[in-house]
């Protein structure tokens, strides 16, 4: 074969088929020529197209005279592609005659660096994901099995505890008379513990039903309005401790709502009962109702302390506590909250509460206005 | 051919996207397949396995490259994490394994799926990962006393370093049975239980399976 042949070979091989960048430029800088490889990688056919149109310059500072004039060293530039990636290649322009050349390659030996790294990369990764997710597994277990554990500590600790508050009354009550003033004294402490360690029993148990996903809701049509009335007057009688009113006005009708009564009766007594027991004598707690287009919002208005703004994002927290201490000396178990959250949330809406210190504060919650 | 839910329809599909690096026409796929309740034992050797195995083939035989293989393995490897909230979700039976690639060994899907068939029969499963330092390997061994250790090798050029963490994991821990496993058995390899006698090789994932089951 002739030597010129087996040139005109090659020359066919880097234009049709060779992986590589190829260009001939004219001395105006305008491509007359380029390689199959490179139409590809660009999308263009390039012909009349400049190498800026080619070649991503970040900081303007390429052209072609200074491409030329280190002519003699690889120079690394980034191609603009199809993909919309910009592709490293290592440059070599040489200029032969009217025409300018430009050879561009790929340094496999960094690819195959940076293929490993990222293989690297990609193996920790998934593997932390894999450690993660195994975590999550185990956690949700033994948070099962907290909730199991509390369900029926809280269950069997209940019945004796009953025994105790309805014995301490009894005794308060038929024995009062011939037992000492300090020994009822006593009995009362005995009675207003086991009152609070009863509540404290059901609220466990409610946050151990909630936890473990069993917030059962038996959901029915219902009178909103009716319940607040019924719960504002239940109330009433603890706040008469403390002169403290209870304000309901519902002037606007209110179509019946679909709700679980009785977990939304424990929702209203709930606020209520808090406002009057973080509420100064002689004030006013205040109950409203508005209608929205889809969400029908109940608030609970006190004149309180009001709540720090730091201390209002843990209070929907179970067993959050904040500086705000009770008017009367009344306790709290720290659940409340917690508990009147899940069930506002399972019927849809949300709860949300706003305060300023020292003027009181507002807790609101929505309902879906579904019948 | 059809193996459990897996059409030739299906897997074709799967391996299609695979190799074009359709990441989400592979999740789509498998997530479909987990809402028809597929085996994962199924999902694991008739479409991982199966796929990885014929990837690896396509390469040997030069007909990708080896970016196509990567990317099929990074997909693959991303899919699993579809399937841990049901794997990890199985009752544990208290036994303990340790899975690892030796170093150097930068292919650790194979180990890994081991490592999930593991957690799959109530095992407790760790998995250290690809290009695993010997010393590193010893001392999680230390730490967690496993009842098992699992080495995966897929390139047959990493068989002296497989001998090598052999020779110090008996040195450490004489008692401790050992499972090898991995392509690059298929190129040689396989007696290597005659030098070590508390070694068992494990051609696939299938001889993994009846061997956990066996207890």
């Amino acid at each position: 074969m002739e030597r010129l042949d087996i040139q005109q070979d090659l020359i066919g091989y880097l234009f049709q088929d060779a992986a590589i960048v190829l260009l001939i430029l004219n001395q105006a800088g305008l491509i007359i020529d380029a390689n199959n490889y490179t139409r590809r990688l660009t999308g263009d056919d390039l012909i009349g197209k400049t190498l800026a149109d080619v070649v991503l310059d970040f900081t303007g500072t390429i052209n072609l005279s200074g491409l030329l004039q280190k002519k003699d060293t690889l120079q690394l530039l980034n191609i603009r592609s199809r993909s919309g990636l910009p592709q490293t290649f290592y440059f070599r322009f040489l200029e032969r005659g009217e025409h300018i050349l430009a050879f561009g390659e790929i340094n496999s030996l960094e690819i195959e660096a940076l293929r490993k790294n990222l293989l690297s990369v990609n193996n920790e990764l998934s593997n932390l994901s894999r450690e993660l997710q195994k975590t999550n597994a185990e956690l949700k277990k033994l948070n099962e099995l907290k909730n199991q554990f509390l369900g029926m500590a809280a269950h069997d600790l209940r019945n004796p505890i009953g025994v105790i508050l309805s014995y301490s009354d009894f005794l308060l009550e038929e024995a009062g008379d011939v037992l000492k003033e300090e020994h009822v004294q006593f009995l009362a402490i005995i009675r207003k513990s086991s009152e609070f360690m009863l509540s404290l029993l059901n609220d466990l148990l409610d946050v151990a039903k909630i936890e473990s996903g069993r917030l059962d809701l038996d959901l029915e049509s219902a009178d909103l309005a009716a319940l607040i009335r019924n719960n504002a007057m239940l109330n009433q009688s603890l706040a008469d401790k403390k002169a403290i009113r209870i304000i309901f006005r519902d002037d606007a009708p209110l179509p019946n709502i679909l709700m679980d009564r009785t977990k939304i009766e424990q929702v209203l007594n709930n606020l209520i009962s808090n406002a009057v027991k973080f509420s100064p004598l002689g004030t006013a707690v205040e109950v409203k109702i508005s209608i929205g287009a889809e969400h029908v919002t109940v608030s609970v208005s006190d004149e309180g302390q009001g709540i720090p703004e730091d201390e209002r994002k843990k209070l929907f927290q179970p067993f959050s506590r904040t500086s705000v201490k009770s008017t009367g000396g009344e306790k709290s178990t720290g659940l409340g909250l917690a508990i009147v959250r899940k069930i506002v949330l399972g019927h849809g809406g949300k709860i949300g509460v706003d305060s300023e210190v020292g003027r009181g504060s507002t807790f609101y919650f929505t309902l879906p206005l579904k019948t | 051919m059809m193996n459990g839910l897996i059409s030739d329809e299906i897997y074709n599909a799967y391996l299609q996207a695979l190799l074009a690096g359709e990441r989400a026409q592979c999740v789509e796929l498998v997530n479909r397949l987990l809402e028809r309740r597929i085996p994962l034992y199924d999902l694991y050797v008739n479409l991982f396995q199966r796929a990885m195995y014929q990837v690896g083939e396509l390469w040997e035989f030069n007909r990708i490259s080896v970016a196509v293989e990567h990317l099929a393995t990074a997909i693959t490897e991303g899919l699993l994490t579809l399937v841990y909230p049901l794997i990890f979700a199985a009752e544990h039976i208290g036994k303990k394994a340790v899975i690892s690639c030796v170093a150097s060994e930068y292919h650790q899907l194979g180990g890994k799926m081991a490592a999930d068939f593991f957690e799959l029969n109530g095992w407790d499963s760790y998995f250290l990962g690809a290009n695993t330092p010997a010393e590193e390997l010893l001392k999680l061994l230390q730490d967690k006393k496993p009842d098992l250790l699992g080495l995966s090798l897929s390139i047959y050029f990493n068989m002296d370093s497989l001998h090598r963490v052999l020779e110090q994991v008996r040195g450490s821990f004489p008692e401790l049975p050992v499972l090898v496993g991995g392509q690059a058995f298929r190129w040689g390899g396989r007696d290597i239980a005659e030098k070590y006698p508390v070694v068992t090789y494990l051609p696939t994932l299938i001889d993994l399976e009846s061997f956990i089951q066996k207890g």
